[in-house]
Parts: structure tokens; sequence; C-alpha cells
């Protein structure tokens, strides 16, 4: 029996191919060493954003008073660490299971097991030895182990904060993309010590100037500490070195740059040093007929688009012709206020010279988010003078990161702003704020 | 307040429009009465005058856009007036105020048809391409950056395929489209013609490099122009015949005359003497003032005797025509000259001016340059080009004396006439040149 198709990895990417390549008729195989739904959902996207929320409820509480709730007294009030978990490891369980229901349906076999790949068209697991006629590699990343001496039991991965029973007080987190910032943002909502070391010299890389800068003055302002270019020189069960500064630390979280995670492999994968393995516009890898999707091509850390490269190397197996383009891919960040963004960042459309104009509005004077006393951040539409072409939408929102969905809505179809400035929002919404800001790019707010 | 100004109905039973060239910019202060856009119809060329003082908000319309009549121009921002006195202002007429000044709606006229250009005789009115251009055109599927990317680029949106979901057309199939056409073959040049959409944008191998070009949209004069030159090259076989004749005795007499005229407020140049000699030499020499109807075999003798004069203007060459040249005086003709010079400097000539030609006459020689090839002004059979006069030594029974000689170049379409009657009929013109006074005994 040969397969049509093989998947190796069951994350984002993996699972979702594995679907489409189930409905559309494909012999199709998914392997899995560990858990269906890979890093996203059992210790990343989901999970966490499940206890964020607990901990933006916990420190919502103290401005109960705003919204005119009296009676809470916040000496009683305390983040509960293993209820927020068992709540998100509940969402965890029911999704895990609509996957599975899902794979069963489109007659996915899944197989659990390490893969390995003996050649284009064959792959060992289990001590069987399956054929196919392609193969996509889904493995996904890892951080990095952290080059310092931290004492054991000091130091954890990121996945590994769910099995923790406690959460210490005093936290460092090693990392600089946007998790790092997350992760730091949760322990300060439950009002716990964090600091932030970032190895790099900017934290949150890709992300627009104008962005960055809001969100780190926020979070300093918050009170998360954050070192950017900074280096773990030492450490003692007490103390961190970093650099000169001595910082009392409880636990290291390692959340560094992601590496690839390449399959063992009797073909030559020509994976780079970070475990990164090269593709074309196709994904497909330098072997013919095995691609790579999601993070272990390093064309994205981002479960979103993982899921849409999945799809794509599916459809282009059978035939069916497109592009991706990697910038139509919205990056949210989901910090208090959250963060999102589209397209080409300010310094990227300066870079190729294009004349482009920027259409604002805050929410300070968005009616909805007043009501619900988040009025919070703003909107920037990025736009091309001459035709009007949306190039980058930015929002720092309660709610950004949803909203951000619009924008790559009308960015997929090439709108310009004057699509936006012509598009009816309804009221109140706080998604009006597109409306608004269209209209600046175009002419002229109405409420600015 | 805001205020948005509709193309208004500019008469001629017109009820469309295409931007011209708009001569304000968004955020300019407007005084009322200053031309906003000029506007391209079917029958002119207009300058549509602001109706408001005030500053723009919006332009509604790219050049090269067919507005229609009632449809929004110009939005303005007239500061100052708000609530109730903006709603008294919103609902007063548009043009109130310049009418009183007597302006009226529509300013300079200007020809601009598309069969402007030359249109020799009736039968002779090219095939009209109109209706690429200004009739119901089914709309593409696109995106709305492919739409103004195809608007900026003189682009023809339902020519492309396009490969986004539904065969929309994205940006990519644009510029896809736009690049492969810049690469086609130079022959396909002749296609153009057909496709006055295609004469509007593109062709150049320049546009699309990187190199510093500006690209400006074709004016409807231009177009045509262009479509019956390629027309002529392509139809007739040019033959191109040069000689020069001593024209001693003509300047004598012009020079004599020429303070006579001018008393009379009319400017006596050398044109009404050629344009007299030729359409002599034409009623000697009828092949020449004939047309060939290829389709009917046969050919058309006009025993009518109208000169055309290309014009030099601004805006492109028009030759208006002189009617019946060989039955009025010098001093008619050169009438007729001067009152089209005229008119051609105020941009007035009009489709009238320019109907029934039977043959042309180019005078580049007031410009400069001696000979030329002039393109036959199609379907005639000939056209005279008239070089600068020059003074050089000539030969006079044996003797070595000083000449004025008028260079000559005249092209004639080979099909009509052959090289021998086409010689004679120069020599008569020139035997006419050089002896004046047999312009009038005839």
């Amino acid at each position: 029996m040969v397969y049509d198709l093989i998947i190796i990895g069951a994350g984002p990417a993996g699972y979702v191919a594995a679907i489409r390549a189930g409905q559309l008729g494909m012999k199709t195989a998914l392997l899995e060493k560990k858990d269906i739904g890979g890093m996203c959902l059992n210790w990343g996207c989901i999970p966490t954003k499940a206890f964020l929320e607990s901990a933006k409820f916990f420190a919502r509480l103290k401005t109960a008073e705003n919204l005119g709730i009296d009676g809470i007294d916040l000496n009683k009030v305390s983040f509960n660490w293993t209820s927020a978990k068992k709540r998100s490891s509940g969402i965890v369980r029911k999704l895990t299971a609509g996957i599975n229901f899902l794979l069963k349906k489109n007659g996915v076999e899944v197989i659990t097991g390490e893969a390995r790949i003996t050649s284009a068209n064959t792959i060992s697991i289990a001590n069987r030895l399956l054929e196919t006629r392609k193969i996509l590699i889904a493995t996904g990343s890892y951080p990095p182990p952290l080059g310092s001496d931290i004492p054991a039991g000091k130091l954890v991965q990121v996945h590994d904060l769910l099995q923790m029973d406690e959460l210490p007080k005093r936290i460092v987190l090693v990392g600089h993309g946007p998790v790092s910032l997350e992760i730091a943002q949760f322990f300060q909502l439950i009002d716990h010590d964090i600091t932030v070391i970032s190895p790099a010299e900017n934290l949150l890389p890709g992300v627009d100037d104008y962005l960055r800068q809001y969100i780190l003055k926020k979070a300093r302002g918050q009170g998360i500490r954050i070192l950017e270019n900074a280096r773990i020189k030492g450490a003692t069960d007490e103390i961190l070195q970093v650099d000169n500064l001595e910082i009392p630390y409880d636990l290291v979280i390692n959340c560094s740059w992601r590496n690839g995670i390449v399959p063992p492999s009797d073909v030559d994968l020509e994976a780079d040093a970070n475990g990164f393995i090269p593709v074309d516009d196709m994904m497909q890898t330098r072997v013919p007929g095995i691609y790579a999707a999601g993070d272990v091509n390093g064309l994205s850390y981002l479960a979103h688009m993982a899921s849409a490269q999945g799809v794509f190397v599916v459809n282009h197996i059978q035939g069916v012709e497109g592009s991706m383009d990697l910038k139509q891919c919205p990056i949210n960040i989901y910090t208090v206020p959250e963060v999102a963004q589209i397209g080409f960042t300010e310094a990227e459309i300066r870079e190729k010279g294009i004349e482009y104009r920027i259409g604002e509005f805050p929410m300070s004077a968005n009616g909805k988010a007043l009501a619900e006393d988040t009025a919070e951040g703003m909107i920037r539409i990025l736009s091309g003078k001459k035709l009007g072409e949306v190039l980058g939408v930015q929002i720092i929102a309660a709610n950004a990161t949803d909203l951000i969905a619009e924008a790559a809505a009308f960015m997929s179809v090439e709108a310009t702003v004057y699509d936006v400035a012509r598009t009816v929002h309804a009221h109140p919404t706080v998604a009006e704020v597109f409306l608004e800001a269209g209209m600046d790019a175009a002419d002229k707010p109405i409420h600015k | 307040m805001r205020y948005i100004f509709k193309f208004p109905d500019i008469g001629e039973g017109l009820d469309e429009g295409i931007i011209a060239e708009w001569y304000v910019d968004k955020g300019q202060a407007v005084v009322m009465g200053q031309p906003l856009v000029k506007m391209e119809t079917d029958k002119v060329v207009t300058d549509i005058p602001s109706p408001k003082t005030g500053r723009i908000a919006a332009l509604y319309g790219r050049v090269g856009e067919t507005i229609h009549v009632g449809s929004p121009l110009v939005e303005y921002d007239i500061e100052g007036i708000e609530g109730a006195a903006a709603i008294l202002e919103a609902s007063k007429p548009a043009f109130e105020g310049i009418k009183e000044e007597g302006a009226g709606v529509v300013g300079t006229l200007e020809v601009a048809d598309d069969s402007a250009y030359l249109p020799a005789t009736h039968e002779a009115e090219p095939v009209q391409t109109k209706s690429t251009l200004h009739g119901p055109r089914q709309r593409a599927l696109a995106t709305p950056v492919a739409r103004a990317m195809a608007r900026e680029l003189g682009v023809a949106i339902d020519q492309v395929t396009g490969t986004g979901p539904a065969g929309r057309v994205t940006k990519a199939d644009i510029e896809t489209y736009f690049s492969r056409s810049l690469k086609t073959d130079p022959r396909d040049a002749v296609r153009v013609t057909r496709d006055i959409e295609d004469l509007s944008g593109r062709g150049s191998p320049v546009t699309g490099q990187d190199l510093p070009v500006e690209v400006k949209p074709l004016s409807q004069i231009r177009k045509a122009i262009a479509r019956n030159m390629i027309q002529s090259k392509h139809n007739a076989a040019h033959m191109t015949v040069f000689d020069e004749v001593e024209v001693s005795e003509l300047v004598r007499i012009r020079t004599k005359y020429k303070e006579t005229f001018a008393l009379e407020g009319i400017k006596l140049s050398y044109l009404p003497f050629i344009m007299k000699a030729v359409s002599l030499a034409l009623r000697q020499h009828p092949v020449l003032n004939s047309e060939m109807d290829m389709e009917n075999s046969r050919l058309i003798y006009k025993k009518y005797y109208n000169i055309g004069l290309a014009v030099d203007t601004e805006e492109g060459l028009v030759v208006p025509v002189v009617r019946n040249v060989d039955r009025l005086t010098i001093r008619d003709i050169a009438s007729a000259v001067n009152l089209f010079a005229d008119k051609a400097r105020k941009r007035e000539i009009t489709l009238e001016d320019m109907k029934n030609g039977t043959f042309t006459i180019t005078n580049f020689g007031s410009i400069g340059g001696q000979f030329a090839v002039p393109v036959i002004n199609y379907p005639q059979a000939g056209i005279l080009g008239i070089g600068r006069m020059v003074e050089k030594p000539v030969v006079k029974q044996g003797q070595v004396v000083p000449g004025i000689m008028f260079p000559l170049s005249l092209s004639v379409d080979h099909r009509i006439v052959d090289g021998g009657e086409v010689t004679r009929f120069l020599n008569r013109i020139m035997e006419y040149l050089g002896d004046p006074v047999s312009l009038i005994i005839g």
C-alpha cells in the first residue's frame, strides 16, 4: 500500500494539511511522536491565552470601581494557578478531541512514534516501513538550550510552565520574540516580579518600530523590567548576573528564539545551522517530493502561517496553483493592550521607496472603547500615496488581535483606503476605528 | 462646509466627458471662475471653471476617466460657511455669478474629435474606434488596487486574465500584463491603430525600466494624428520627388504687393501663390486630385480643388481646408490663410474647417528645413512640402547670377499615379511659381 501523503508532525501545519489532504481524497498518514495539536494547542497558543485571560481578569478586578462596582476586597482576591491551569487543560482537551474527530472523519491515519525518512518515498516508524508519493515535514521548532550555568531546577522551558504546581515570585525570561513579552505580561498581571532579558539588540524583531516603542514603554511602565542586548554572565541559587547587574531570581524561563526540528533522515535535507530546512516558493525542499511547512522551514513562527502553508502544500501537490504571500500574515502580541500588525512596516515601506501616507485614529475617540474602559491605543493604516493601496495596518487596542482580521480581509482583496473609508461599520463598535482611519488616509475623518 | 460640484451639462447634447487634465490639486485654494479641469468630449475640449471659491477637498476621477453629466467632479471645503448657511449655499445653482460676468460655462473650444485630424473626404472618415472608449464595457472582476493601477498604467482591465480567486484580476496580473506588453514586438505597433486603448499608455520599452521618464496620456488630437499617420503609411505607397524652382520674379511681385495688402490688414506670404499654383496644376493633372477606392476598383476624380494647410499648433497638427482655390484670387486665398492662422492660434479651428480637402500643402520651410518626405494626408493622392527659400548662384543665359530657390518635396501615392505624371505635375507647379503672371493668365 502506498500513501499519497505522509505528514510528519501533528501541529498546526501538519494536522491542518492532513485534514485538507483527507478532504481531497488523498490517502494520508499523520505521524506524531507526542501530542496531536503540537506546540500551539498543547503548550503554546491556546493554553497561554487561557491562563493569560485568567490573569487579565484578575488584574481587571482592581479597576472594578471605575465601572461602578463596589465591594471587591482586593486583599481577599488572589490568583489560583492550579485552577487557572485546570481551566486551560480543559480547553485543550476539548480542542484536541475535536481535531482527532476531524482527522478520523477525513480518513487520516494517525500513527504515534518517531519517524525516520529513509528515502524520498519511504518512512520508517514504529517498526513499519511506509511507502508514500509525497512527504510533508511539519516537525516544528524548539527553543535551543541556554548556554549558561543556571542551577538545576532553576531553569525551565516555556512548555514546562504548565507542569509546575506553583509559580515562583521572581521570574526571569530569556528571549526576544512576542512570546517572551506575553509570558512576562502574564506574570506582571498576577503581580510577580518579572525581568525580560533579550540577547538581541531589539525585542520584537519584525514588528513596526512605532508599535514596538509603544508597547515596550507601556510594559516598562507596568513594571516589567526589560534588558535589551543583555547576557547572563553567571548564576547562583539566588542571584543572576546579567552583564553588570545582579538580579535576585527564583526561576529562569527559556523563551529563546526557536530552532527548527529536523527529523531523522537518510536523505540530506540540507538544513542550516539553526535546523531550518530550506524550501522553494512551493514549500518544496531540495529533495523533490519532500515538502516542509510551518516553523521547520524558518519562514515564520506563527501557527496561522503554519496552517496556511500546510494547506498550500496539499493544494500544490494536487495541482492547484498559487503563491504564498508571507506579508499577508497578521502578527499578534497578546499583551495589555494587545498589539497587532499586518503587511509592511513603516520602515519597510520607506526602504522600498514607496510614497505613503498614514491614516490614524485613537481609541480614545471611539465610543465603544470608552464604554468598555479600554480606550488605550490607536490604529494606523499605511497606504501608498499613488493608488491608495493599503500596505500595512497596525493596531494597539484591548482586542487588537481580533480587529486585525478586518485588515487581513481587505488586504487579501487588495483594497484601497477608499474602500476602507466607504465600508459601513456598525455603531458602536471598536472596529469603527477602521472607517475613521480609512477616511483619514483618503480624505478627512468625521470624528477627529 | 463641504460642497460637491457635479459635472455640468455643457450643451451639445453630450452626456459624458473624459478628463483630459486637472488644473487643480487636492488641497489647493481656488476662486470662482478659475479653470478646474479640461474635459474632452466627443465634440470639443473645454475647460470647466470653478463654481465656488474654496479649497479642493477631493477630485473625483483621474485623467482619462469618463465622467457623466451629473456625476461628482470636485469636492470643496468652504471655510466659514456652516450649518443653515451651508445648506443654503449648497442649494444655489453652480454657475450663478459666472453667468453674470458673461463668461459662460464653456470657455475656449477646441475640436478634438477622434476624426478631427485630416478628414480629407466624407468617404475617408476613419472607421470609428470610439466604442472601445465610450461604449458600455463589461465590468471585469478585479481588486480595487488592480483597478487603480490599470487606470494609472493605461491598461484595459478587461483585456487582462485574472489569476485571483474566481478569476479576479489582481495587482500582480496588471503588473505582469503591463511588463509583457512592454516586451511586444515593435512591429505590433501597427495593431494599435485599431485599438485606441493601446495608443494611450504602453508600447514604449523605456517605461517600466528604472529610467527617468515622464508618462503622459495621449490627447485625443495626438491619438488621431497617430492613427491617421499609420493609416497613411500603411495604405498608401509613398513616393517622393524633390526639385527646386527659381522664384526671383515671385519674390519681386510678393514684395511689391505686400505693403498694399498690409494696408488692408492682410498678411501676404508666398503660400497663396503656391496654393493657387497647385490648384491650377491639379486641374491639368486631375489624377493628383483623385482618390483610390480599392474596394470598388475605381478612382474617384474630384472636380473641386480644396487645398488643406498643415498648421503646426501646440497641441499638434491641424489641417484647415481652403475651398475652391482654383477660383479664388490671391487676395481671397491670403485672407483665408490669415483667418485660419488666427483661428489656429486661438484653438478655434472646427471640424467643419477641416473637411473635404483634396490635396495638402505643408509649409515646414517657415520654420526651417529644405527637403522632407511628407506623409500623405490619406486618402488624398499627394502632398506638397515647401522648404525654406534660399539664395543660390544659378546659371541664366550662360551667366552665373544670384537666384532665389524654393525647395519642393512632393509625396504621392504611387498606387494612384506614376513617376512621369508626378514629374509633369511638379514641373507645372514650378512653371507657375517661376512665372507668377501665368497664374493670372491661367
